[in-house]
């Protein structure tokens, strides 16, 4: 385990409770009980930090969570460990890379990379999204990014913000919260970006070719 | 035995956007890692899912890192995608006082042999290889990569072992076809091992469908139905048919990982 990890969010969570996502993480006698924020009395209790998989992976209807920082986290359970060391894991199922990259924040190591840098890195199927225009990206992190709890420190070039989201989309959560850090454009948008770029390119062609015959 | 307290150890996997079963295999196989205690930390990183390889590093603490690919052979993924993320631009980079050490993929190992044969062993127990028909299953006709040249090396080995009456390398995209395993076998049983890393679309729905086994579904919707190894064996087209679960699902995996680190060792020495 990163043990500079470990002693930092160790510090951070004291005596609880505290909250990463949708996940509340308290003191329970001996243990630290993980469970959803909106959750309260009768819950199905785990006691394997390994759990955390199967809870973190599916939503109440079943539908598979590629992207675990949705705000669709499963309800109805508890997840009890009797370490820190065992809700870190656990965390690294809910929020996979949350804690490490929180982490490499606040040594001030954490890189951020911009969108038009994570295009032009893109080879094979991938790479017909440097095609994606300016309001194109914009209009894309509004229907996507805007579902996803991560606060987003990238822009589309250094010299544009992304300005399709409210201001809260890019603050830091502080306090009691743990920040949620996205520092480049995930794949799930790279794949969302090809395909509003090819969604184009066919209705060019169809324009065209509209425009040819008549 | 293997012991790295002062080492990272990165399972990089593929994943999947439609459903868990993609990435299932390597973080079983990293929580078995974990359990061991050999490594000072044990990640995993996905193309696909989080962590990404993007991600992975700035998760890391210790200086030695080695990474492992989790595929089934070398080809895009492992000589384009993987390096081009993780920054890499060798076997061994160096990051200041980081080294990453870039290991061979678990597919290239020479225990994959004995896996693909303990599987087909463990579907069909009791049933004789020198009346059976071994088909190993790979995808065909994917970009640049090198997993139908894996099947067929694979194949050549169990063959060579005389063991089967018959080995045979079949695809679902490219003759030979698995779907026409019944004139292809011989022998009156036919044991089938897909040589993929996970189960998922392609062992659950696609080549059921092919073998004759299950019928046409809505797709990903009915991911992780893995009954249809509950119904082996199959009598169908006047054979008797065993179907197994991916190759990549094999507990031994774990130990192909960490025999890729010491080879990396080996190697490097």
């Amino acid at each position: 385990m990163n043990r500079e990890l470990l002693k930092s969010f160790t510090q951070w969570l004291g005596d609880g409770p505290r909250t990463v996502g949708q996940v509340r993480i308290s003191r329970a006698a001996e243990n630290w009980e993980l469970r959803h924020v909106d959750d309260s009395g009768d819950l199905t209790t785990h006691t394997r930090w390994q759990d955390a998989r199967a809870l973190a992976n599916l939503t109440d209807e079943g539908a598979f969570r590629p992207i675990k920082t949705t705000r669709d986290l499963r309800r109805g359970w508890r997840l009890m460990l009797a370490s820190i060391e065992d809700v870190v894991r656990a965390l690294d199922y809910f929020y996979p890379a949350m804690l490490g990259l929180w982490n490499a924040d606040m040594r001030g190591e954490l890189v951020v990379t911009d969108l038009r840098e994570t295009l032009a890195r893109q080879t094979g199927m991938y790479r017909v999204t440097q095609k994606i225009t300016d309001a194109q990206a914009q209009q894309l992190c509004a229907s996507h990014c805007s579902l996803c709890m991560k606060t987003m420190l990238w822009k589309i070039d250094s010299t544009q913000p992304i300005t399709s989201l409210v201001d809260e989309k890019h603050e830091r959560a502080t306090g009691y919260s743990l920040p949620l850090l996205c520092r480049e454009a995930c794949n799930f948008l790279i794949g969302h970006a090809r395909g509003v770029v090819k969604k184009a390119e066919k209705e060019a062609q169809e324009a065209a070719s509209s425009q040819a015959s008549s | 035995m293997l012991s790295k307290p002062d080492s990272a150890l990165i399972i990089v996997g593929h994943g999947s956007t439609l459903n868990p079963d993609s990435s299932a295999p390597t973080f079983d196989h990293a929580e078995e890692i974990i359990r061991r205690g050999i490594f000072g930390e044990v990640h995993c990183a996905f193309w696909k899912e989080e962590p990404s390889f993007r991600q992975v590093l700035h998760c890391v603490e210790r200086e030695d890192v080695y990474v492992v690919p989790n595929f089934i052979s070398e080809g895009y993924f492992t000589r384009t995608v993987i390096p081009r993320e993780l920054g890499l631009d060798g076997p061994l980079t160096r990051f200041g006082s980081r080294t990453v050490k870039y290991c061979e993929p678990v597919g290239s190992h020479g225990k994959m042999t004995d896996l693909l044969l303990h599987r087909a062993r463990s579907v069909a127990p009791g049933v004789p290889p020198e009346k059976t028909t071994l088909f190993i299953v790979g995808h065909g006709t994917n970009l640049n990569d090198n997993s139908a040249l894996a099947a067929k090396r694979e194949v050549e080995r169990i063959a060579a072992l005389g063991l089967y009456a018959e080995v045979q390398s079949s695809y679902m995209e490219e003759a030979p076809l698995i779907s026409d395993w019944a004139t292809l076998a011989a022998q009156p049983n036919v044991v089938v091992v897909p040589f993929f890393i996970a189960d998922g679309l392609h062992s659950y729905e696609d080549i059921p469908v092919l073998l004759g086994i299950a019928s046409e579904s809505p797709g990903a919707a009915s991911a992780g139905q893995a009954s249809v190894f509950a119904g082996n064996p199959y009598s169908l087209r006047g054979k008797t048919l065993f179907y197994a679960s991916s190759i990549g699902t094999e507990p031994g995996f774990a130990d192909v990982i960490l025999d890729q680190v010491s080879a990396f060792d080996s190697t490097a020495r």
